[in-house]
């Protein structure tokens, strides 16, 4: 598709980006800037020593394994959840729309006491497992759900919109030449689905990398055993180690970074795809 | 021409799997880096773990020094890694934690008071804090005061927190045990002076309390707000000043009090979560906790120890003229209903609201 005339076109103009750069400095530019000029204010030896003790490793290898785990759970829960609200009619389907979509509201914190107070050892539900020897809460698994639940609605928005959009003659198309819902779902909407799919996992992938409210309730904070980078990084900054907080900080400022770009490039991608 | 443009377009595609290949090998090598330790050629499996949940400033101490030496120890006894799990926050956090049920097997609390609940909220069957040694009292530190270099706001003693214009960074009592510390050893720094009765006492938390700007979750988390410049005093944990002061010797200075509180730091086995298989290795921990080497090691962090006469290896230990234990108010459950509960939440926060 060729750019329709002078008024899709965009020129460069470097004003309203230099008005925006000064309103961001303070806002957001030099609040990461900080993260990095104090992980590495005593130099890259220490940077690196601070990142290669045993709790900050383990922190960080937790995270981004939770991180994939969460992705992975919520790419077949989320796609499925956004299949069932966009393609199928039931009451109370709006509602439902509504309530997962809450923990984008909801604060984590909230969220993490709730979990605790129906899983937990002294919760409705987990007075009665917890004689079994069945503890979801303070293990991997606990941070898990926790991590399930709050990422859940970026899926979703990732997917349902593409789903939407989707002419449903496509779908008829493939029914009425005797493919079955299955095929139909493997053959025409899963390929179109693939570019909001893939930004609804790295959506998730770096929500999770940095979820902390849920976490620490859930969690119990143990060092080595459940301790997600985010909490390693508040235990650090309460212990007074600035230096040692913000150099995981920093990584998982780059970490972000890199998946940012990713969703932008899939995005474009997919555009481009669109476009063509 | 037509060959040009087919090399051309081979050269984007060669291009192009080049990068993806890339991508590949990069996200391959993150995924290896990140289960490394999991993968079950890499043989540091740790064949015991243990569980500690203790209070914020003990953390140094335990991670850096008695962990290790205690594992050391483990090691010669028994041939086995031991691994410890811990995890450290304000005394009031971790107790509500330990309520929600926290598989600890060892809590190290601030204060009687959250060993307390403990026993209340039925995580602890019995008192078992009582059956270890010192009534469970694992070490002690005065309650002193921080102030900036040169000490501007000319602070000797607590009477001078009171006055105007001084800004105190506290802990929050809500959570934080050394809050509560703090405002024993405030009320009774008050209470020790001659003839002086329970009116004196209020009119010191009055003071102090109209200056407080600034309520942290723990008395850590208090101590880093003053390192970042807040504030002009901070009332904490002596031995928080003396083991960090070394880094930070430009922008604080201790002032020691005629009179202060001994804070005394209570451990407890959580015998509901110790499996009978772990219970040698608990013990062994608790017993640990109070040998000459353990002890002797807290004392060069700058804790007191429960055992006077190691006091004196470390000279930066200072002197109190006057210093006293809560167990001159009666003991904790006293001092909370009558002190804590009464003096300074009912009537000296209302009055400081109203």
């Amino acid at each position: 598709m060729k750019s329709n005339g002078m008024a899709g076109q965009k020129v460069t103009s470097f004003l309203p980006a230099g008005f925006l750069l000064v309103v961001m400095l303070p806002l957001m530019i030099l609040p990461l800037a900080a993260v990095f000029i104090y992980a590495l204010q005593e130099g890259p030896k220490t940077f690196m020593a601070a990142l290669a003790t045993r709790d900050a490793l383990f922190a960080l290898r937790f995270s981004v394994i939770i991180a994939f785990a969460t992705a992975a759970v919520n790419v077949v829960l989320g796609t499925y959840a956004a299949y069932v609200l966009s393609k199928t009619r039931f009451p109370g389907r709006e509602q439902l729309g509504i309530i997962l979509n809450l923990p984008v509201a909801i604060p984590n914190v909230v969220v993490g006491t709730s979990l605790l107070l129906l899983w937990g050892p002294i919760g409705i539900l987990g007075k009665f497992l917890e004689p079994l020897g069945i503890q979801p809460m303070f293990t991997a698994f606990g941070v898990l759900l926790a991590h399930i639940f709050v990422t859940f609605p970026y899926m979703v928005g990732a997917v349902k919109p593409v789903l939407d959009d989707l002419p449903v003659t496509y779908e008829e198309a493939a029914y009425t030449i005797g493919a079955s819902r299955r095929q139909t779902f493997y053959h025409v909407v899963f390929p179109a689905l693939r570019g909001g799919i893939i930004t609804g996992a790295l959506l998730t992938f770096a929500h999770s990398l940095g979820e902390f409210g849920a976490t620490v309730m859930v969690s119990g904070n143990l060092r080595l055993q459940t301790q997600t980078a985010p909490l390693y990084i508040f235990s650090q900054f309460e212990g007074g180690n600035i230096a040692a907080a913000n150099s995981v900080a920093a990584i998982l400022a780059v970490i972000s970074f890199f998946l940012f770009s990713l969703i932008l490039y899939w995005n474009r991608k997919r555009e481009s795809k669109k476009a063509r | 021409m037509k060959d040009q443009d087919i090399n051309r377009f081979s050269g984007i595609r060669m291009r192009r799997s080049v990068v993806r290949l890339a991508a590949v090998a990069g996200g391959l090598a993150v995924v290896l880096w990140t289960i490394w330790p999991w993968l079950p050629l890499a043989k540091n499996r740790q064949s015991r773990t243990m569980v500690i949940y203790g209070f914020a400033i003990v953390e140094k101490t335990l991670t850096k020094s008695i962990f290790p030496a205690f594992q050391k120890k483990w090691k010669e006894r028994t041939g086995e890694d031991l691994e410890i799990i811990s995890s450290f926050g304000g005394s009031g956090t971790m107790t509500n934690q330990l309520i929600m049920g926290v598989p600890a097997e060892v809590a190290i609390l601030s204060t009687e008071l959250d060993m307390q609940r403990l026993y209340r909220s039925g995580v602890l069957k019995t008192e078992s804090w009582k059956r270890l040694p010192y009534g469970g009292v694992m070490n002690r530190t005065p309650f002193i005061i921080l102030v900036r270099p040169g000490n501007p706001k000319g602070i000797r003693d607590f009477d001078d927190l009171a006055k105007r214009g001084v800004r105190i960074v506290h802990p929050d009592p809500l959570v934080s045990g050394a809050a509560n510390w703090a405002i024993m050893a405030e009320y009774g720094a008050a209470l020790r002076k001659p003839g002086a009765k329970e009116a004196q006492g209020k009119a010191m938390l009055l003071g102090i309390w109209r200056n407080v700007v600034s309520q942290a979750g723990s008395g850590r988390a208090a101590r880093t707000q003053f390192e970042n410049g807040f504030g002009d005093a901070l009332i904490t944990y002596e031995q928080d000043i003396i083991a960090t002061t070394e880094h930070h010797v430009s922008t604080q200075e201790a002032v020691y009090p005629r009179s202060t509180i001994l804070s005394e730091h209570t451990v407890t086995p959580i015998d509901k979560h110790i499996k009978p298989h772990q219970r040698e290795l608990i013990q062994a921990f608790l017993d640990f906790l109070w040998t000459d080497e353990a002890q002797l090691l807290f004392v060069q962090d700058g804790f007191r120890s429960v055992k006077e006469r190691l006091n004196g290896a470390n000279p930066r230990i200072g002197v109190i003229t006057d210093p006293f234990l809560i167990d001159d108010f009666g003991g904790w459950g006293e001092a909370k209903r009558n002190i804590i509960d009464r003096i300074w939440k009912d009537e000296v926060l209302k009055e400081l609201k109203s």
